[in-house]
């Protein structure tokens, strides 16, 4: 996990994950979009999510946002581009999506991604390892919280000097 | 700065000598003083021995590498708005 890209591309996991699991699990009062009575570019909209998916359910929080479809349609953008292969495989993205849901008390993003896990061919013991790497770090952050610990292992990874995508070395 | 004086390595049992060596061998780096989550956690050797034994359990290579593990725990940490 070295150099700097593949953090850019987990952070970006991490940031839509969050909010799409911020939208599914608080605008409930919202209501969901009728999909019978959608327009034609929400119904699409779905359909590539479905079979993103490999599902017959679009995530509830998709049906929150689509009220604006255009909105709805630039998540889902960012969405899939952050979680399609590239240095890092969608299967691991999707258990950190996963860890990122359960550190954050998101039962319908754990609940999400659990299944993308298993549908990508995480097995049981896979599962376990990622709860355990979340549980204990969910402690050693409240331990270091509680004591104010300052940081101190930053130095142990060689810092990335390689340019930004496209951009001149320095 | 700490809530806690962290004590200095030399400070510590014999045991703890022990969970330091560990700690640099889990990080292949050589600390001027072991980090400090180490040494809190070598405070309780009955709270850290197991907490580090699961740790280890959990972050040790099976279906996603150690790499990969890492990730997840820097993510987990993100999350729960911790700077260490």
């Amino acid at each position: 996990m070295t150099g700097d890209a593949v953090w850019y591309e987990a952070a970006q996991v991490v940031g839509i994950t969050n909010a799409l699991n911020v939208a599914e699990d608080t605008l409930g009062a919202l209501g969901a979009i009728d999909e019978s009575a959608a327009p034609v570019e929400t119904r699409a909209l779905f359909a590539e999510i479905r079979d993103f998916y490999g599902s017959d359910d679009v995530p509830q929080g998709f049906r929150f946002i689509g009220h604006d479809p255009l909105y709805a349609a630039d998540v889902w953008a960012a969405t899939r581009h952050a979680f399609t292969d590239k240095r890092l495989a969608r299967r691991f993205k999707e258990a950190l999506a996963f860890a990122v849901s359960v550190a954050t008390r998101s039962a319908s993003g754990a609940t999400l991604h659990l299944a993308q896990m298993r549908r990508l061919g995480v097995g049981q013991s896979g599962v376990m390892e990622i709860v355990g790497v979340t549980q204990m770090f969910s402690s050693y952050t409240k331990i270091a919280d509680t004591l104010q610990l300052e940081p101190d292992m930053g130095d142990i990874a060689p810092e990335d000097t390689s340019p930004a995508p496209g951009g001149p070395s320095r | 700065m700490p809530t806690v004086r962290l004590r200095t390595a030399a400070e510590y049992p014999p045991a703890a000598q022990k969970l330091f060596e560990l700690s640099r061998s889990w990080f292949n780096h050589d600390f001027a003083e072991p980090p400090a989550m180490s040494r809190v956690m070598a405070w309780d050797l009955d709270f850290g021995g197991p907490h580090g034994r699961a740790m280890k359990r959990a972050m040790t290579p099976g279906e996603f590498t150690r790499g990969e593990k890492e990730m997840v725990a820097a993510a987990v940490s993100g999350v729960n708005a911790c700077e260490y």
